[in-house]
């Protein structure tokens, strides 16, 4: 089921990225976590039949990129404050696709407003600060630079068919 | 004619891309106005003629379907086509929305989804094909 659980994670992310910055991902399953001293990170928490988080962290040389194709603009035209919030759209849209993704659609789920992470120790809280190991990790490949997404799930789920 | 359009979303980064995304259409665009919740959608209602709102549904201070249901007790604003922009994925959720007459856009969305929902909506721009 991981293994499932990391395709759907993937796939939706990917989706996302392309659909909504114009950017597109590979998998880099054999890379190592990335380095958090130039990272940032966003993080959203949901509840429904299961609860859990999605953290998605991203190399600060990303974010002008990301925030740039989001809004049609060259990426020195960005704030910090565009960046961010181009971040927590990117996190929102990717959660709010992957829950009826591994749940079915038929199911309700709450999804809390997404929140940033700066700083090596908060990140590194965010992806460890779990009662729970991930249920999935996806790294991914964007235009050259690093981003990996962490998906904790509270208790017990079960993938819809 | 031409539409004013009231964009409603926490996100000042999504507003800017649906703005950016309706002047890739055609569709003839009058005033634009932006809030960042459901009660400053509320506010710019009660301020301006409004031809169409775009809005989120998950905001801080009001969410999107509580200020649908202010504008559908109102008189005023209970006529103005909406059309929802949101990452909901809930079919539950979509179809209580859809019987309040609401028009639903999943997010991430493509220019042409907007276009022809705001096409369909409002029937502004249809003749011109």
């Amino acid at each position: 089921m991981s293994e499932q659980l990391k395709e759907i994670l993937s796939i939706v992310a990917g989706e996302t990225l392309e659909k909504l910055a114009f950017m597109f991902s590979f998998p880099e399953d054999e890379r190592g976590t990335m380095i958090l001293d130039s990272a940032v990170a966003a993080t959203i928490s949901f509840a429904g039949p299961f609860s859990g988080t999605l953290v998605m962290t991203v190399s600060n040389q990303l974010l002008p990129e990301l925030a740039a194709n989001m809004l049609g603009v060259d990426d020195e035209e960005t704030t910090l404050d565009q960046q961010h919030d181009a971040l927590k759209e990117t996190i929102n849209i990717i959660c709010g696709n992957l829950l009826p993704a591994i749940a079915g659609k038929e199911v309700v789920f709450n999804i809390d407003a997404p929140v940033i992470i700066a700083g090596v120790e908060a990140i590194k809280e965010a992806i460890e600060d779990h009662d729970n190991k991930p249920a999935s990790i996806v790294k991914l490949n964007i235009e050259e630079r690093d981003c990996d997404l962490f998906l904790f799930i509270n208790g017990k789920f079960t993938l819809a068919s | 004619m031409t539409l004013n359009i009231l964009i409603v979303d926490d996100s000042a980064v999504m507003r800017a891309m649906i703005l950016k995304t309706m002047h890739m259409t055609d569709l003839p665009l009058g005033e634009i106005y932006q809030a960042a919740n459901g009660q400053e959608g509320l506010d710019v209602l009660n301020q301006h003629w409004i031809d169409l709102v775009i809005a989120d549904i998950n905001m801080p201070v009001m969410n999107g379907e509580e200020m649908i249901d202010r504008m559908q007790e109102n008189p005023d604003t209970k006529e103005i086509p909406t059309i929802v922009v949101s990452t909901e994925g809930s079919k539950t959720r979509i179809e209580r929305l859809q019987y309040k007459g609401v028009r639903f856009i999943h997010k991430p969305f493509s220019p042409e989804i907007i276009r022809d929902t705001v096409r369909d909506i409002t029937g502004v721009g249809v003749s011109d094909e």
